[in-house]
Parts: structure tokens; C-alpha cells; sequence
């Protein structure tokens, strides 16, 4: 079902018609960082694609930074110093406020029914506070469902080895061996997808969900995987963007994204039962490595709060643990030098989602309880990766997810059982 | 002579015997019959009921609520299911020893039984409100604890410790209130050791924790900064 559009935005779609690709940008204050998106954007559009309609979409939660006004005035021509084809149509844009459950999930959801209702064959979809986008990225995004048939494209981004550490120890590794396909960022934030994938995603019934407020990212990603779709990847080199509110809670955030993977097993049930194995998917895209500064990661914290769940939060860990796993997880507190295996990682990670598939606590609280083993495991990764180079890191985590794979009939055992 | 004076006064203290025991008799007969009768309807509620909260997953709601895990505090190592039907069979049970005591139709029985009767809703709501109080008192503990821990805050036990006391005192003091049994008492007793408490943690915190607290305050007083980027990106 689509979304309400404002009368002026109607009346936009009926003067533009008919569309072939799609760049959707939702945005909330980004004032500072939205009009290199949108020149990068348009840029992408004639570059690339200078015999195609293509249309902007600018998809906005109610800014009050003048956002809106900003996308409005950006001069969506190309700069002549890129091309080297005039593209045949103008780069159409269109800025409107989204309805429904304020978050990112509805201002895709506005994106999705205006592709639909523009026929448009392929869509990409940008953060708004980006600053490494290129013109480049609409290619690599758009190019694989427009020339090549591919329903959806994940995004493969440049990261340092200590980046994305909820990707790189649950989110990747689970939805791989859930869903039988190796999508190295699940929840990127930046895709590509076809228009008809666009209207499957409006048809779902999820936007008076938590897919609405927060979620979406994985939510794409695993539908267009367990629905069938053919998926692939795009490597996009670096991603910088406006540093989220570094001050935010991390158990929120946690509990955000753990939820949203483990709600979607739920859904999935049936899909991901079956499977066994994972394969790689096709990768469009030059990659290439990255360097390693040093970050200053703070070990001894995440240890210490470890150290003290297993002390603290047994009668919350037993709902979820198998006895012998907490026995193992209480007896890593303390221990050097400090790791926490991979195989004993997996059953934490499959005991609590068969205990939140069952209810066993209340969910946000048996999430939170999650956090502190979650740093457990990533101090364990840090240290054990101290002198380690890129692809070392990144074999050590195809390790883990191969661990992931491994286990998945005990996966399937404690969600019988539990 | 006093034989027969004695002989009589027997034969009338028999006689009197014989007239109370009929009059009496077929109602302590009935006391015991409703006593048996009890017993057996209480031990079939209690099975039935044990059945069926099992059937209806209430173990594992009790679970959910913390109300287990209260519950294997006070020593019942049992399912939840078992306690809620033994407490329902003991009510059950209750209920026709008053009525055995009805049947004998003593004036002290009919006072008793109908001040029972008129005092039972009150004993209800003021159990529902104890029940209600240790199932919110274990729900905040538990998220006190864990969100305790996740800030690194070593006395993390003793805080949650703390709200689920402060819950459960409060919700007795409110259905002790409910049974109307010495309200100022109560209210005075509630009223000295919430604040004993209060100030008991007031000054463990500033004399034990006085790090701690300093790290707490100079925390609150950051917080008009801009905040320090975590080093690592964890999505």
C-alpha cells in the first residue's frame, strides 16, 4: 500500500510522467552535507546515465535547518568538467516530507511509492550526511540492475579493521548463515534496487513496524535475500560520513539492530530453516585495501564490564545460555590471555535468539544483558587482531562466520527446544 | 438415697448429653463431610490448575516477569505454575473450613464466617497488589541491574537491589493500607524507613563511592559538552 504524497507532489509526478532511474535521499537537518549528495547525485545521473530519465527524490523527516530549501535550490545540472556525453533529458527533482512513523523506514517507503508510481526499472538509495559519495557510487549502485538484471546491490565499503565490529561479529556472519549468501555489510545504508523489488518492499506489511522507525537497512537486505531476489554487491571505497551522535547509548543502538536481525528470523522462519551453507555473490567494483592507523580502542573497559556481568547478570544469562556455555563464559572473566572463543560466541549469539524468538525476557532487556558479552567478544577481537593486518582481520571474521555455519543445527535445536 | 441421686443425676447429664449430641451431632457431621469434601476440591483445583498453567505457558510468563525468579529467592525451588495453584487450593481450602465452621451453626462460627466473608475482597485485592508489586519489583531490578552493568557501575547489585526493595516496601505498605491494619502505624513505619534508606545509600554513596561520585557529577557536568567520539564504529 502507498504512502499519502502531498497534493504539490502529485501534481510534480504527473508533470515528470515516467522515469528510468532513481536516487532516493532521505534526510533529517542534514543541511550541511545534503547539497554535495545531490550534486554528486545528479553528477552520477548524467555521467552514467545521460540516456536515461532520472529523478531525485529527497525524502525528509520534517527539517528544521532548511534542509528541504537547501535540496530545492541545488543546481541538479552536471558539471560540464565530468562528462564527456551531454546527458538528453534533465535531471528531475523532487522534495517532499514523508508520512507515517517518523524515521528513515518511512522516508524509504515514500521513495519506493514514488518509484513505483514512476515506473522507474532501477533505484539507489543514499544517506543524506554523506561526504565521500561520488559520482562514481550512483554507477556502481544503479549499473548492476539496470545492465546486469540484479534485483538488489549491497554495498561494500572501505572500513578500518575495527569498523562495523556489530556487523563484523553478529550481523554479517548471522544473516549469512541464516540466508545462504555472503553480504559483507548487510546494513550498509546505501543500496541498489530494481523498481520491482520497490514495489515488493512497499507491499510488505511492516511500515507501522519497527521497519518504519529504525531497521530498514537490514530489513532490505534480508527480504531481498530470503524473497528470492538475485542480489549482488558494489564496491564503494570509503565511506565518511557526519559522525552519528557519538554520545548515543551503545545498548540502544544494539538493541536496535540485534532486534531487527532476530525479528526477521521470526518472519523467515521457514527460508532460513532449510538452508545450509553460504555462497558469495557477484562484486562489481575495483577493491582495493586500506591502511591502519592505529585507534585507540578502550580494551581494559570492555573487559572490566564483561568481568562484572558474569558476575552480575547469571540468573538474566541462564534464560538464554545453555548451563555448560555459561559455566565457559563466567570462566573466560579473568582468564590470560583473554579470548573468547569463536565456537562459544555462536551459542551465546543462537542462544539469545532462540530465547528472544521465545520470549523468555522481556526483549529489550534480554538484548541489553547481551551487551556486555558483546564487548567481551570484541575486546577478545581486539586484542587477539592488535598486530594484524586487513586481510588477516578479514579472514579471522570469515572464520566466525564459517563457525556460524557450522552451528546453525544447534541454532535450530535450541529454537525447538528453548 | 444418694444412690439414687446420683443414680439420676447421671441418667440426666446422659440424657442431656444424648439431646446436645442430637442436636449437634448430624452438624459436626456435616462439619466433616464439608471438611473432606474441601480437601478433595482442593487438591483437584490444584492439580487442575497446575495442569493447565503449564498448558498456558504461564512458567514461562512468570519467567518473563521476574516472579520465578522471586519466588526461588524465598526458598520455592518449584515452577511458578505449582505455586499459583497451591496459593488458589489453600484459598479453595480456606473457603470450606468456613463454611464447616458455618455448618455448626455457633454464634461465634456465623460471626466469624460472615466477618470472613465481608473482610475476603479486601484480602484479595491487597494479594493482587502484593503479587503485582514483586512482578514490577523484579522487572526493574533486573533492568536496573543490567543497565547498571552496561555503565560500568560497580555497585551494580547494590542499586538494583535497592529499587526492587523500595518497590516491594512500597507496594506492602499500599495493601497492608488496603487491609486497614494500623494505617498510621504503617504510614509512620513506610515513612521512617524509606527515608532511613534514602539517606543510608546517600551516605554509603558519598563516604563508599565517593570516586564513583565524583565520576557520576563530573559525567552530568560534561554533559552540556559535545561528546567524545567513541573510538570504535560498532555498526
Amino acid at each position: 500500500m502507498s504512502p499519502p504524497l502531498e497534493p504539490r507532489v502529485e501534481e510534480r509526478l504527473r508533470q515528470i510522467g515516467e522515469a528510468d532511474v532513481l536516487v532516493g535521499i532521505p534526510s533529517f537537518n542534514n543541511a550541511r552535507t545534503i547539497g554535495h549528495v545531490v550534486k554528486a547525485a545528479a553528477a552520477g545521473l548524467a555521467k552514467y546515465f545521460p540516456d536515461q530519465r532520472g529523478v531525485i527524490v529527497n525524502s525528509d523527516g520534517g527539517s528544521t535547518d532548511g534542509t528541504q530549501e537547501l535540496v530545492a535550490s541545488v543546481e541538479a545540472a552536471a558539471p560540464a568538467a565530468i562528462l564527456v556525453r551531454h546527458p538528453l533529458s534533465v535531471v528531475q527533482k523532487i522534495v517532499t516530507p514523508y508520512h507515517g512513523v517518523p524515521g528513515k523506514g518511512s522516508a524509504f517507503r515514500t521513495i519506493f511509492a514514488i518509484a513505483r508510481r514512476l515506473g522507474v526499472k532501477a533505484c539507489a538509495v543514499v544517506d543524506s550526511d554523506l561526504r565521500s559519495i561520488t559520482p562514481g557510487w550512483i554507477e556502481l549502485l544503479l549499473g548492476p540492475v539496470l545492465h546486469e538484471d540484479f534485483d538488489y546491490v549491497a554495498p561494500l565499503y572501505l572500513r578500518h579493521k575495527y569498523d562495523g565490529t556489530i556487523t563484523n561479529s553478529i550481523v554479517y556472519p548471522l544473516t549469512r548463515a541464516l540466508y545462504g549468501r555472503e553480504v559483507r555489510q548487510p546494513i550498509g545504508g546505501d543500496f541498489g534496487f530494481s523498481g520491482r523489488l520497490a514495489a515488493h518492499y512497499l507491499e510488505r506489511p511492516v511500515w507501522d513496524s519497527d521497519v518504519a522507525r529504525f531497521g530498514i537497512d537490514i530489513w532490505m537486505t534480508t527480504t531481498a535475500l530470503a524473497d528470492g531476489f538475485r542480489v549482488c554487491e558494489a564496491f564503494l571505497g570509503a565511506k565518511i560520513h557526519d559522525a552519528k551522535d557519538p554520545g548515543a547509548d551503545l545498548a540502544a543502538m544494539f538493541v536496535q539492530v540485534v532486534s531487527s536481525v532476530f525479528d526477521l528470523m521470526h518472519v523467515y522462519r521457514e527460508r532460513w530453516e532449510p538452508v545450509t551453507g553460504a555462497s558469495k555473490v557477484p562484486l562489481f567494483g575495483f577493491p582495493h585495501g586500506v591502511g591502519l592507523e592505529p585507534v585507540a580502542v578502550d580494551v581494559e573497559r570492555m573487559q572490566r564490564i564483561f568481568g562484572q556481568a558474569t558476575r552480575d547478570l547469571r540468573e538474566v544469562w541462564e534464560v538464554a545460555l545453555l548451563p555448560e556455555d555459561l559455566e565457559a563464559v563466567t570462566a573466560l572473566a579473568g582468564a590470560a590471555p583473554f579470548r573468547f572463543p569463536d565456537p562459544l560466541w555462536v551459542r551465546v549469539v543462537y542462544g539469545f535468539a532462540a530465547a528472544y524468538e521465545h520470549k523468555r525476557l522481556p526483549r529489550e532487556q534480554l538484548l541489553r544483558s547481551l551487551v556486555p558479552l558483546y564487548l567481551g567478544r570484541t575486546a577478545s577481537f581486539v586484542l587477539e587482531t592488535a598486530t594484524s593486518g586487513a586481510e588477516e582481520v578479514e579472514q579471522r571474521i570469515a572464520t566466525l562466520a564459517e563457525e556460524y555455519v557450522a552451528q546453525k543445527p544447534h541454532l535450530r535445536q535450541r529454537w525447538r527446544d528453548l | 438415697m444418694w444412690k439414687d441421686v446420683l443414680a439420676d443425676v447421671i441418667q440426666e447429664t446422659f440424657a442431656g448429653f444424648r439431646q446436645e449430641l442430637g442436636a449437634i451431632g448430624p452438624r459436626l457431621l456435616a462439619m466433616a463431610v464439608i471438611l473432606v469434601a474441601g480437601f478433595v476440591v482442593a487438591g483437584a483445583v490444584r492439580l487442575l490448575l497446575r495442569f493447565a498453567l503449564r498448558r498456558l505457558g504461564f512458567d514461562r510468563l512468570a519467567e518473563r516477569a521476574g516472579l520465578a525468579l522471586g519466588l526461588r529467592k524465598v526458598g520455592f525451588a518449584g515452577h511458578p505454575s505449582g505455586a499459583l495453584a497451591a496459593a488458589t487450593a489453600f484459598f479453595v481450602l480456606a473457603f470450606f473450613v468456613l463454611l464447616a465452621l458455618g455448618a455448626l451453626d455457633l454464634q461465634l462460627a456465623r460471626e466469624l464466617v460472615s466477618q470472613a466473608f465481608t473482610y475476603l475482597p479486601q484480602v484479595l485485592v491487597a494479594a493482587a497488589l502484593l503479587v503485582l508489586g514483586a512482578v514490577v519489583a523484579g522487572f526493574v531490578r533486573r533492568g536496573v541491574l543490567i543497565a547498571a552493568v552496561n555503565a560500568g557501575l560497580p555497585s551494580a547489585r547494590l542499586l538494583a537491589g535497592f529499587a526492587q526493595s523500595a518497590l516491594l516496601i512500597l507496594f506492602g505498605a499500599m495493601a497492608l493500607e488496603h487491609l486497614g491494619v494500623g494505617r498510621q502505624i504503617i504510614l509512620i513505619s513506610f515513612t521512617v524507613l524509606f527515608g532511613g534508606v534514602v539517606l543510608a545509600l546517600s551516605l554509603a554513596f558519598g563516604l563508599a563511592g565517593r570516586d564513583l561520585a565524583r565520576e557520576l557529577l563530573e559525567r552530568l557536568a560534561r554533559k552540556g559538552e559535545p561528546p567524545r567520539e567513541d573510538p570504535l564504529r560498532h555498526l
